[in-house]
């Protein structure tokens, strides 16, 4: 396989971590980046020049020159996006949440499927070194049973189409409760069964959540909460984090994904930020998905995993309506 | 004034060693289980031993009366003391069930004795200033808050811990802390969701809690009894203007490092503050007593996080959300 190289496109700056998706693209060895395509065809060509990388007027054009695609569109449209590369035999990493329903993304499951295609979903969290040895720490059963699990995902709120409920599908519950759902359905092995939320709308006037608190029962009988609320103000350090608190029988253990940074105390910016000198998790989560690609394994991180994750944000959103909680299977196509 | 306390675990002899030195205030009378058990701390602060804790209820040389029993117990001494016309201070909780509870504070209102209830976090300078900063909108209108509370498994240095009927384990124990600290910043919520293990032999207990107030804020409260590393304390709160961040594993001033490595966890790390919370409590609580005031927390606010408390119990059991009327 040396020196064979994946065709990898960008779709869309719709997002904010296509900026650096395109960076990684660029960097990663084992990745020809051959080029962007836009909805916004002046943002797109902005970006692409930035990059360094080949504007793609027709996305038709992007298709036929990529072997997969990374698509950082908004949320809503993932499945449009990743239905027209599946109809061209393209593979698809798209970022989180999957969709912004769960028939949207059983569809794109159903549809990559048939045409052949691999379908990733970035959940750069499994990439973390921290939280890959607390994956081994479990299953090597340093902890015992795991009994409970208190995740928190707080940031900024990022603006631009995140407070879009049509765009974004919701609010803070469709940005972060992914990350978090995700990494401990794969750090426990452990499905989630029911869902409680407390939503609120708080901070920002917005049509859409910027608070919220879940709490999952999983099947082994342990329980979880997740914080995935955009509290972090304009004046935090940094964008916001990552942290696990994991209670098991034997151990205790705390994970914060991004600690590894240093304090910059900034007179030009008139505040504190924190530059993080840990691994970038996109780069290995990216370089991840191509190898496998690659190596015509499965990628890491499939569509089912999406789906189960996406699972939980859209019965978050229904136990907050309904003022209880709600099984999981109420919500699965 | 005269005091009497009944009890020398971590908080009777707290108790005990904070009213040293205080004006007008002396410690007369200690009882515990045994009088062995009450020796040391009656010798330390040279009070007599009171063999028998009923007897110290109605003793004439008590004034006040300290009840820090394990929990269950509270009742048989709080209501003893109130009926030999002793003003009463009890330990949190106020009492193990609600009925023992609203006794409780019958019989004090009945004797027209002063009932106050050790929510001592509310002398905590840290949750004083966030109460001050909720009040004047310097951090805008409370939207999320997180509470956290943990120790090591303190069963497994005290057994009655371990028995929920005497305890209420982690969540009566240690989460009513932070649930009464919740109704002092915020009022009464309209809602609890919770989650709870069960407690084992291990001492391990581990529970989570989901508070809704009506409009806002919401409040997300851990308790664990699973925090080896010893006792830590910490909040969040996220205001529309701004938010608020205390870790007591961060706000040491004092840090020992010795040969032979780490140790055994202390069982309470007190803020190095001139005059610890504990002591500004008595001195409140006495006080106020003396001057014919009620108690800051008073047996009807102690009763209402005890039934708070009893709430986040009641949902984690059921698995239900349970509405809340204070």
């Amino acid at each position: 396989m040396a020196g064979v190289k994946l065709r990898v496109g960008l779709i869309s700056f719709a997002h904010v971590h296509a900026a650096g998706v395109a960076r990684t693209l660029r960097a990663l060895d084992q990745v020809d980046f051959i080029g962007v395509h836009d909805e916004d065809a002046a943002r797109g060509r902005a970006a692409a020049k930035e990059h360094g990388a080949r504007w793609h007027e027709s996305l038709d054009g992007l298709l036929a020159a990529s072997d997969a695609v990374v698509i950082e569109s908004t949320n809503a449209d993932h499945r449009r996006y990743t239905e027209a590369a599946a109809a061209r035999g393209v593979h698809v990493l798209t970022d989180k949440p999957i969709a912004t329903t769960v028939a949207d993304g059983k569809a794109m499951i159903d549809t990559c499927a048939r045409a052949g295609v691999q379908l990733g979903i970035a959940f750069p969290v499994r990439s973390s070194p921290a939280v890959i040895a607390l994956r081994e720490a479990i299953a090597g059963g340093m902890l015992g049973t795991i009994r409970a699990v208190r995740a928190t995902n707080p940031g900024q709120y990022p603006g631009r189409w995140f407070g879009d409920k049509k765009a974004a599908g919701g609010g803070a519950v469709m940005d972060h409760t992914v990350h978090a759902a995700d990494a401990i359905r794969w750090l426990l092995a452990d499905e989630v069964t029911r869902v409680h939320a407390e939503l609120g709308s708080f901070m920002y006037g917005l049509d859409v959540e910027d608070c919220g608190i879940l709490t999952l029962d999983l099947a082994s009988g342990a329980f979880a909460s997740i914080d995935c609320s955009w509290s972090r103000p304009q004046t935090f350090p940094t964008w916001g984090g990552v942290t696990l608190h994991v209670v098991g029988d034997k151990a205790t253990v705390d994970i914060d994904v991004f600690r590894q940074a240093l304090t910059h105390y900034d007179d030009a910016a008139g505040r504190a930020k924190l530059v993080g000198w840990g691994d970038d998790l996109n780069t290995r989560m990216i370089g991840d998905f191509v190898d496998a690609i690659l190596a015509r394994r499965r990628v890491p991180i499939d569509g089912e995993a999406g789906l189960r994750a996406l699972e939980v944000a859209i019965a978050a959103y229904r136990s907050a309506e309904m003022r209880r909680p709600v099984d999981i299977a109420a919500v699965r196509a | 004034m005269r005091i009497g306390v009944i009890g020398t675990g971590f908080a009777g002899a707290m108790h005990a060693r904070s009213a040293q030195g205080l004006d007008d205030v002396r410690v007369t009378a200690i009882a515990a289980a045994t009088p062995e058990e009450a020796a040391p701390i009656a010798e330390e602060v040279r009070a007599r031993i009171e063999s028998e804790p009923l007897a110290l209820c109605s003793a004439k040389d008590v004034d006040l009366v300290v009840v820090a029993t394990p929990t269950h117990l509270h009742a048989d001494y709080a209501i003893a003391a109130a009926k030999a016309g002793k003003h009463v201070f009890c330990e949190k909780p106020l009492a193990r069930t609600r009925e023992q509870a609203e006794a409780i504070v019958r019989a004090c209102e009945d004797a027209r004795v002063a009932l106050a209830v050790g929510h001592v976090v509310r002398y905590f300078p840290e949750y004083q200033i966030a109460k001050r900063m909720i009040g004047d909108g310097t951090l805008g209108k409370p939207a999320i808050a997180t509470l956290v509370r943990g120790n090591f498994p303190v069963g497994s240095a005290r057994a009655w811990y371990l028995d929920p009927e005497k305890s209420g384990g982690v969540v009566l124990d240690l989460m009513l802390h932070d649930l009464d600290t919740a109704r002092w910043w915020f009022g009464e919520p309209a809602r609890v969701y919770a989650r709870r293990l069960h407690t084992g032999a291990s001492g391990l207990d581990y529970a989570i809690a989901t508070l809704r107030f009506a409009d806002r804020p919401i409040v997300h409260i851990e308790g664990s009894w699973a925090e080896h590393a010893g006792f830590r304390t910490g909040f969040e709160l996220r205001g529309d203007r701004g938010m608020l961040v205390h870790d007591s594993r961060a706000a040491s001033p004092f840090l020992v490092q010795a040969p032979g490595g780490a140790g055994s966890p202390a069982m309470m790390a007190t803020p190095t503050l001139a005059e610890s919370p504990y002591r500004r409590q008595l001195r409140d609580i006495f006080a106020r007593v003396a001057r014919g005031d009620r108690p800051l927390v008073d047996g009807r606010e102690g009763l209402r996080s005890l039934a708070l408390g009893l709430a986040v119990i009641e949902s984690a059991d059921s698995g239900k959300v349970i509405e809340w009327r204070a």
